[in-house]
């Protein structure tokens, strides 16, 4: 993304790759004019730890667990995208119950990921009584699911043909009056994010991806979504129980992070609704089946993450070793976008707009 | 009773003229989403591909290049490369397959601009060389690493090993010994 030629650049402002403001390691070189940004050229590679090798070097359970550490804050869907991939090539058949169960999992890791997002664009505007009131939210969320899977972040939830484990009525209970308990503050918290003068004042009319831009550069999720264009995996193509759930696919055509800002907050709303169907419908059953044979085929997966749309391609031999695991984070395809969202922003601003796309450095880079 | 092919016929048409005689597979995953296969005659048919799937206006979600170390042709055709399009609920999947008469796939982001980031991975993880790509620096990795290391990487385990135990040392001595 470097600056155009006719611009009026005078000097460069390097931004990370350490930096109060990014959570994870990424350099920008800044090409500024006063304080407003002509151009944005990123350089990325911190944190490539070569996991599509290691991939290659596990066999298909072994790569269960690892997919799984390719994130933190969507590590559910990538173990779950997994699952599905390789139970896409060899034909395996998932029991219902299990498809609910996965679409429940999604939909939580959902909250908790748009919340995180949403309490550091509050630390980023300043307004740290905000950022504090959506952390202590999502800590609900948070506790949710240590009590439900046992764990905070990695949930260890998906495998291939299933679920590891079943979740009874005394844990939809308990979500149950989580949900009821979040709500209430949840509609406040979404009134002061919508309204407050202090946040719109920051995020009106800021990082603008027009969506030309966004449809240029294939951009997905929350980032397209505020740029108008209705792109969902969980509606283009149902997989799990979407299919069986309804919801709407939140789309906002403002085009800056007031926008995204929206539709990272009612998405929230469209999952709560989810979750509520899910625990009302789930039928009863098996939640796994048995991988019974390996042989050569290739498949692809997709679901929708909180950041947007992730994609895993296999290809499989008469081994338990797959030849080739590939996969593509959401984070990869709207990194470049950034780069129309700088342009003529001002420096002040920069954080604020690396923040919208909801960035996963170690996601991109594996 | 005949299933029936959910896809753009026309679209479907074009990409089954460039393909292969026995290289079109038109199918749906676990959950009846339509996805389609399509392995092209000549890597050079990935610019009329290309083209024909912009006109649809697809988009491009994936490319992954893969070494072809375990088929039956692989000194021919050492490598390939499959392109993954998303247009209205469809995955059309395109491959590549590289062989050493034609050792190149053409760039594509004439017509998808975010096949810049994957043509560049693929160039430095796989070594699938991409022709007139417009921005051939490096994505991730150390310009002064070779190319394709996905296949050469070492796993930090083994070097473990290797520093607690003889085995990495010998193996050294004996690729030493035998160059004499």
């Amino acid at each position: 993304m470097p600056a155009p030629k006719h611009s009026p650049a005078t000097f460069n402002i390097p931004l990370g790759p350490v930096h109060v403001a990014l959570e994870e390691p990424v350099y920008f070189d800044l090409q500024v004019d006063g304080e407003i940004i002509r151009g944005a050229t990123l350089h990325s590679g911190h944190v490539h730890r070569g996991m599509e090798n290691l991939a290659q070097h596990r066999n298909l359970i072994m790569n269960q667990t690892l997919t799984e550490r390719v994130c933190s804050l969507c590590s559910n869907s990538h173990a779950f995208t997994y699952a599905m991939v390789v139970e896409n090539a060899l034909g395996i058949g998932v029991p219902e119950r299990a498809h609910y169960l996965r679409t429940l999992t999604e939909e939580i890791k959902r909250v908790a990921s748009h919340l995180f997002n949403l309490a550091i664009q509050a630390h980023l505007c300043g307004f740290e009584s905000l950022f504090m009131h959506t952390m202590e939210l999502r800590e609900i969320f948070q506790d949710v699911k240590e009590s439900l899977y046992g764990n905070r972040m990695n949930l260890a939830f998906n495998c291939i043909g299933g679920t590891k484990f079943d979740l009874d009525d005394e844990c939809f209970g308990f979500l149950d009056e989580s949900i009821n308990k979040f709500m209430p503050a949840y509609k406040e918290l979404m009134d002061i994010f919508e309204t407050d003068p202090l946040i719109c004042a920051r995020i009106k009319g800021v990082g603008l991806l027009p969506k030309e831009d966004a449809v240029r550069l294939g951009v997905v999720g929350p980032v397209a979504r505020g740029s108008g264009l209705a792109i969902d995996v969980r509606k283009e193509t149902p997989y799990a129980a979407y299919g069986k759930v309804d919801f709407d696919v939140v789309v906002r055509d403002g085009c800056d992070l007031y926008a995204r800002t929206c539709v990272r907050l009612h998405e929230v709303i469209e999952s709560i609704r989810i979750i509520r169907q899910v625990m009302r419908d789930i039928p009863q059953g098996e939640v796994r089946t048995h991988m019974n044979k390996i042989f050569p085929a290739q498949a692809i997966a997709r679901s929708e993450a909180p950041r947007g749309e992730v994609i895993y391609y296999i290809r499989t031999n008469h081994t338990e070793i797959p030849e080739r695991l590939k996969w593509r984070v959401p984070s990869y395809m709207n990194w470049e976008a950034l780069g129309v969202m700088l342009r003529d922003a001002k420096i002040a601003d920069a954080a604020l707009i690396t923040n919208t796309i909801d960035p996963c450095v170690s996601c991109t880079e594996r | 009773m005949f299933d029936v092919i959910k896809g753009n016929t026309a679209l479907i048409n074009t990409l089954t003229s460039l393909s292969t005689k026995d290289g079109v597979k038109l199918g749906s995953d676990n959950y009846g989403n339509a996805q389609h296969w399509f392995e092209l005659s000549s890597p050079s048919h990935l610019t009329a591909a290309a083209a024909a799937l912009k006109d649809m206006s697809a988009r491009l979600s994936l490319i992954s290049g893969y070494s072809r170390a375990s088929e039956p042709d692989a000194e021919e055709a050492p490598f390939a490369a499959c392109y993954n399009f998303v247009l209205d609920s469809v995955i059309y999947s395109v491959t590549a397959i590289v062989t050493k008469k034609e050792p190149q796939v053409p760039t594509i982001t004439p017509w998808f601009a975010n096949a810049d980031w994957h043509e560049r991975e693929m160039m430095e993880l796989v070594g699938i060389q991409v022709a007139h790509q417009p921005n051939p620096n490096r994505l991730f990795l150390d310009a002064s690493i070779d190319q394709g290391m996905l296949s050469r990487l070492v796993p930090l385990s083994v070097m473990m090993n290797g520093a607690c135990t003889k085995d990495l040392w010998e193996h050294i001595l004996s690729s030493k010994e035998g160059s004499h």
